[in-house]
């Protein structure tokens, strides 16, 4: 957990319109130092955008932003020299190597001389990469595809590294080994925001932001958002699921039924009394219901309701 | 066949949604029929053409009326001499010289053969066949002319007429195409390596979204596209190179004038080529459609520029518009250093467009550059 209250990202009302749309509206963000901030939210939600703000590349057309210290629109070359950026699609020259990947970027981040070959040598060691430095960064695997990506956006060792969509298309071990990488980071103090639409990527940042039609619909730690949904979960093991289904879908305070199999997954609004009354009418519908277990409530059942009540609205 | 029509149709479909190479598709043949209709034409008109008339008489005048009434041969000027006639040439001024002899209208009038100079710049070799042919003509319906009011033809000694003229190809007088061929063969491979090349760059930089990681990086645009166009630079260096030593060896293409002045030259065309290049990649989403944008552009610059088809047989509203292709100027530029040895001082107007363009096309780069790098 950041253990500082030093803030590295510092959004205040930060909006962005393109002619008549408004992209970003009022977005405020507070990211501490050593932290992993995720931001979520549906493709074209306005997550890139605001994170090309954050990065310096895109003016703000309203409030402001200083990152590492550095205000986005007036400083925007010290934002870009203090952080590392990894892009959804890798951003990787396929016909170059590895080494070669990483040597560029190394010098496009102002490595030079010795430091930039002890630097190389030091993150393929680490990296694992140097049995395949000199292997095409096309011929590599998704999961090395991606280590080999992290390697480039944190070449120079910024102090913060925006994510955006890490592990698109890359398989759940690879996934789970990019996260121990990304705590590893930021344990040794680098500050992490990342994009992503896993919502058990979500669960593992530190804290969290909604971003929905431009705007933040809410932000804090994983928990807490679960907390403010106010869903109960319980899974009911069943014969018949369409039949469960059927039955409990137009209960009130009902957020979603979903089959898994034979389980039917009920979120719901009510607590341990909408739960009880869920089972009541299974039981009286006389379904053979082998069992029923509470779950807890995850940030994608909390995603999803707060979706669907926006789109209601 | 319902399967085959419903392929037919995704694939008009993405057709349409792919509005440029549709719109490609459809002004390819208009523009095509049009360059090619109005590019193959070597009948050559409008000779420019200077006089140097060392007898200033009637007759004299008279020659030169009747040249020009021909329609071939458009007299832009009458000059002192001889000097003035090889400047007029080196410089593009005018393609033939025309010198009357001194005594002209007296030879003529005692009826002697009197021949009269076709100086005849041979850089292009259709240009040249249609001057000394229409003059050839000329003087035989004059000399035939001049012969009516003396003796019958049956009594007549074969005597020389009265009335030739007398060819003199300046530069490349043995008429081989590739001399011709090859000063222009520079222009057309860096016009399209270049725009080609950096156009493409762009794109597949774009396409596999490694311009964003560039974007974010402190590098600067200048940084980012001065870096990814200099090697293109060396390259048509080099290609440069290859192709005039390649001449000068296989087709003993001669280097009459300064290499370095084309070499300095070339750096306005390659820069206007590049801007260009940056244009495109602006415009094109996809790498392909940067080739395909490059192909249109390459076409009126082989059929109008004065690269295969004589400038000079074009009407003249595809001529302006040739000015505005870099290639016409630098081809220009190309055969006059390298086959009459022009200094720079011959070649005002073609540097002067050329840095008109370059300035037209940065410009217009850095423009939409800037909006659409983000």
């Amino acid at each position: 957990m950041p253990d500082s209250n030093e803030l590295v990202v510092d959004a205040q009302h930060l909006s962005r319109r393109f002619g008549n749309s408004v992209a970003v509206r009022d977005v405020s963000l507070q990211v501490r130092r050593g932290e992993i901030f995720g931001v979520l939210g549906p493709n074209g939600a306005g997550k890139s955008t605001a994170l090309r703000m954050l990065c310096g590349v895109l003016d703000p057309t309203g409030g402001r932003a200083i990152v590492v210290g550095h205000d986005v629109a007036r400083e925007p070359e010290q934002v870009k020299a203090s952080i590392g950026y990894m892009t959804q699609s890798f951003s990787l020259y396929t016909d170059l190597t590895v080494a070669e990947n990483i040597g560029f970027y190394a010098s496009l981040y102002g490595l030079g001389g010795a430091e930039r070959r002890r630097r190389i040598d030091h993150v393929l060691r680490e990296s694992e990469l140097d049995a395949r430095a000199h292997q095409l960064a096309g011929e590599l695997s998704g999961g090395w595809k991606q280590r080999l990506a992290l390697v480039c956006a944190t070449i120079h060792q910024p102090p913060l590294l925006f994510l955006d969509e890490p592990t698109a298309g890359v398989d759940p071990l690879s996934r789970r080994e990019f996260w121990e990488q990304i705590h590893g980071l930021a344990t040794a103090g680098t500050t992490i925001v990342v994009t992503t639409h896993y919502m058990d990527e979500a669960e593992r940042c530190h804290r969290l932001a909604f971003i929905f039609h431009g705007e933040v619909f809410d932000s804090g730690r994983p928990d807490e958002i679960v907390a403010r949904a106010g869903l109960s979960i319980a899974e009911f093991v069943v014969d018949d699921v369409d039949q469960a289904t059927y039955l409990l879908q137009d209960m009130p305070g009902v957020e979603e039924c979903a089959h898994y199999g034979h389980v039917l997954r009920l979120a719901v609004h009510g607590g341990a009394e909408a739960v009880a009354d869920a089972r009541a009418r299974l039981e009286r519908a006389g379904l053979a219901l082998h069992d029923v277990r509470e779950t807890r409530a995850t940030v994608e059942d909390a995603f999803v309701a707060m979706v669907r009540r926006e789109r209601r609205a | 066949m319902r399967r085959l029509l419903a392929v037919s149709l995704k694939e008009l479909r993405q057709l349409r949604r792919d509005r440029l190479t549709l719109a490609m598709m459809i002004s390819m043949p208009v523009s095509e029929l049009l360059l090619l209709g109005y590019a193959i034409n070597t009948d050559v008109r409008h000779i420019q053409t200077v006089v140097l008339d060392r007898d200033r008489s009637a007759a004299s005048r008279r020659l030169v009326v009747q040249m020009q009434s021909t329609g071939y041969y458009d007299i832009v000027g009458d000059v002192e001499n001889y000097a003035d006639v090889a400047r007029a040439l080196r410089s593009g001024r005018a393609t033939v010289g025309v010198v009357v002899p001194a005594r002209f209208s007296s030879d003529l009038t005692r009826r002697r053969p009197t021949r009269v100079q076709l100086i005849v710049d041979g850089s292009d070799p259709q240009l040249l066949g249609t001057a000394i042919d229409t003059a050839s003509g000329l003087a035989a319906a004059r000399s035939a002319e001049l012969a009516t009011p003396g003796l019958p033809q049956t009594h007549a000694r074969p005597t020389p007429a009265p009335l030739s003229f007398e060819p003199i190809i300046l530069y490349n007088p043995e008429q081989r195409t590739a001399v011709y061929i090859v000063p222009g063969l520079i222009g057309v491979l860096l016009t399209m390596t270049m725009v080609m090349l950096t156009s493409m760059a762009l794109t597949r930089e774009r396409e596999r979204g490694t311009l964003e990681a560039l974007i974010v990086s402190p590098a600067t645009r200048l940084e980012i596209v001065g870096g990814k166009i200099a090697p293109y630079i060396a390259i048509g260096y080099v290609q440069m190179s290859l192709v005039l030593l390649a001449g000068w060896w296989f087709f003993d293409v001669p280097t009459a004038g300064s290499v370095p002045l084309l070499y300095l030259l070339a750096a306005l065309f390659i820069a206007a080529h590049l801007a260009l290049g940056l244009l495109f990649s602006t415009v094109a989403r996809t790498q392909q459609q940067a080739m395909q944008m490059s192909f249109f552009f390459l076409l009126p610059n082989i059929l109008i520029t004065g690269f295969v088809f004589p400038f000079e047989s074009m009407p003249l509203a595809v001529q302006h518009l040739a000015q505005v292709l870099p290639l016409t100027h630098f081809l220009r530029v190309a055969r006059r250093i390298l086959l009459k040895g022009a200094h720079l001082e011959d070649m005002n107007a073609e540097v002067v467009w050329l840095a008109a363009i370059v300035a037209v096309f940065i410009v217009s780069a850095a423009v939409r550059f800037k909006k659409k790098l983000l």
